[in-house]
């Protein structure tokens, strides 16, 4: 039924990450992807990272947590369909997670010392990719539990594209890096990990720790010690991360607003997906800006000479904001040939609701078009 | 209401996709006009200000971009550079200690030490003297980055002054945190749109830059707001026109949630809102930076 290439996504991908700039509507796009697909049978889950609070209302939530939470059938009602599959809903608590994935991979004894590691407390929440890494990795946790057919990810904003695609590769960095291994290689024969770190390694280390100040560096190779009892399935797990980016399976949808000004960070973005092997789905241009009709002209014409002059006013206003999106949208189209391009149309208000999210779905999917 | 221009420090933050980098540069283009020397700063991004002014990207060295008006994109690598150098005095002795790998690796897991020296950078211009005793820049226009990393990028300052243990860098925290908690220094400028998402994270930013990094939000800036243009009557005599009502309605309706939003950040703020229209110009460039810069004339100089 469906015309585009959200169709086919919808009904064989298993993992779905929505990726674009702050404030372009990916919240939105994640979650009318998990309701349709549910609606058309397959158990979903719409993972989301900050959603609006009338978002999970509108979902019959009264709010979402980070537990996977199922949206009850009647927050479906005033779309007059039943989900023919269950759709679920959940927040990222990104510090949570964190937590939670060290509780499982780190030695008993070892836990409570990584969590109270102000280094730790840096990997899980400074460290650029940490907050996408997160994510990812509870996706690919969800994915191998398996309960769900589809799992839609919507993504924190990032300030760069980079830091999401590259996240799993720089926690790998972090466990593996051979420096690391140098400097601690002595320590960790003698059994304890001493001064001898700094003597040995000489007036490099001693210059360094003129930025840093000796007892950060001591800190940092310490927390590097306790964390080295868990590297084997802290290791594993990133490389399965790794991997779900790049399987067939799982599918990118970038969304971007129309506007010119913001069609570099979109092509900017698909670029990298490119470059980094990942499948982009489809390109998802939202809230574009109609263009008024002939009709719409020649009807305002009729209206007396006050109301014909706001309406004019207003249609006037709107082609010049049409025109623009015209231009974006080429212009990205024109970067990135031979991925579908989508365009959801501004609707009057902003999309909070469970019907403007069907809305939304039924041009995500072609059912309605411009 | 006193102006901006009583502070030296003006930081503009705001929800992704609302127009920060236009205020900022519209704030920027007026500071520099009333005669301050004023340098304009983005963070390691895709620049824009110097492409909405329409001139050569500056990059990241300080660039005068025309009369008054610099500008500069602060970059990590370039940054840690320039602080290393600070630090260790001679470019030898920096290529041996930074071009290191091990160090490298090491800086890296330094928590917020990226961010520190980025912020550095921008306060060492604050500080920053002409040989005649003048401050170099009168005026820094902060482009900050979106809320959720605007916060922890301004309150690394606090943060490393909590937690890293005595040595260079909890000193360089202290002193730059000295300078952005001054009120007479710092003033914070929140840029929202005039809907749900957006207002909400200007009401955050707010808490947040009070009660963690101690700056105080000097007004708000309702960007791409729409003006009241349909009475209720309009929109009942429009009703045997459905395509035509649907566009008055949502006219309408934008129009509502302006005044909602406006009242809103009032409300939560305890601050100005300076609302600055949607413009419909074909381009977006220098023009439109002019006019958002007429809408903010008050916030600017003050009321007469």
């Amino acid at each position: 039924m469906s015309t585009t290439a959200l169709g086919p996504a919808l009904a064989r991908k298993r993992v779905l990450i929505c990726v674009g700039s702050g404030g372009v509507g990916k919240t939105t796009v994640a979650a009318t992807l998990a309701l349709r697909a549910a609606v058309d049978g397959r158990d979903s889950l719409v993972c989301t990272i900050d959603p609006a609070k009338r978002l999970a209302n509108s979902l019959g939530l009264s709010a979402l947590g980070n537990a996977e939470t199922q949206v009850p059938a009647s927050a479906l009602e005033p779309l007059g369909v039943t989900a023919r599959a269950s759709l679920h809903a959940m927040m990222l608590d990104m510090k949570q997670t964190w937590d939670d994935l060290i509780t499982r991979v780190a030695p008993p004894e070892q836990r409570e010392r990584i969590l109270a590691n102000r280094f730790y407390q840096s990997l899980s929440t400074a460290l650029a990719g940490s907050q996408e890494y997160i994510a990812m990795e509870k996706v690919w946790e969800l994915r191998r539990k398996g309960e769900y057919e589809l799992v839609v990810l919507d993504t924190p904003p990032t300030a760069h594209a980079l830091d999401f695609l590259d996240a799993p590769n720089r926690v790998l960095d972090f466990l593996d890096n051979e420096a690391a291994k140098w400097l601690l290689a002595p320590a960790l024969k003698a059994g304890k990990l001493g001064m001898s770190l700094f003597n040995r390694s000489g007036y490099v280390l001693r210059a360094l720790s003129k930025f840093t100040g000796t007892e950060m560096l001591q800190e940092l190779s310490s927390f590097m010690l306790s964390l080295s009892g868990m590297n084997e399935g802290f290791r594993e797990r990133a490389r399965g991360v790794r991997a779900l980016l790049e399987d067939a399976s799982t599918g990118f949808v970038l969304v971007t607003s129309p506007h010119p000004e913001r069609m570099d960070e979109a092509i900017h973005f698909s670029t990298l997906l490119k470059q980094h092997r990942m499948e982009v789905v489809a390109l998802v241009v939202n809230r574009v800006h109609p263009l008024p009709t002939e009709a719409m002209w020649a009807d305002a014409a009729t209206l007396t000479p006050t109301r014909r002059a706001k309406v004019e006013e207003t249609l006037r206003e709107l082609q010049v904001l049409a025109e623009q999106d015209g231009r974006g949208i080429a212009q990205l189209q024109a970067a990135c040939p031979g991925i579908p391009l989508i365009q959801v149309p501004r609707f009057g208000l902003d999309v909070h609701d469970i019907t403007s999210l069907w809305q939304t779905g039924r041009f995500l999917l072609g059912d309605d078009t411009f | 209401m006193a102006g901006l221009l009583d502070k030296r420090l003006w930081v503009v933050s705001g929800k992704g996709g609302v127009g920060k980098s236009t205020v900022a540069a519209a704030l920027a283009l007026r500071s520099a006009r009333a005669g301050r020397r004023t340098l304009v700063c983005e963070v390691n991004t895709q620049e824009r200000i110097s492409r909405f002014l329409e001139h050569p990207a500056a990059g990241p060295e300080v660039t005068l971009l025309e009369e008054n008006l610099w500008a500069v994109d602060v970059r990590p690598q370039e940054a840690m550079r320039e602080y290393g150098l600070m630090v260790l005095r001679f470019e030898a002795l920096y290529k041996t200690v930074f071009e290191n790998r091990l160090v490298r690796y090491f800086l890296r897991f330094i928590p917020s030490l990226q961010e520190l020296v980025l912020l550095g950078k921008i306060m060492y211009h604050l500080q920053e003297k002409l040989p005649d005793g003048r401050w170099r820049f009168d005026t820094i226009v902060l482009d900050a980055p979106a809320t959720g990393h605007a916060i922890s990028f301004l309150s690394v300052p606090h943060v490393l002054v909590q937690t890293v243990p005595q040595g260079p860098m909890s000193r360089e925290a202290q002193k730059m945190r000295d300078l952005l908690v001054d009120p007479a220094v710092t003033a914070a400028v929140l840029v929202a749109l005039p809907e749900e998402m957006p207002v909400n994270e200007a009401l955050e930013l707010h808490a947040a830059l009070k009660d963690k990094v101690h700056i105080r939000t000097h007004a708000a800036v309702l960007n791409q707001a729409i003006p009241e243009r349909f009475t209720e009557a309009d929109l009942e005599a429009l009703a045997g026109h459905p395509e035509l009502h649907r566009v008055a309605k949502a006219n309408h309706d934008r129009a509502s949630l302006t005044v909602l939003a406006g009242t809103k950040l009032e409300r939560n703020l305890h601050a100005p809102v300076f609302n600055v229209p949607r413009l419909y110009l074909p381009t977006f460039g220098r023009d439109a930076i002019e006019q958002v810069m007429g809408h903010l004339e008050a916030l600017v100089m003050g009321e007469k």
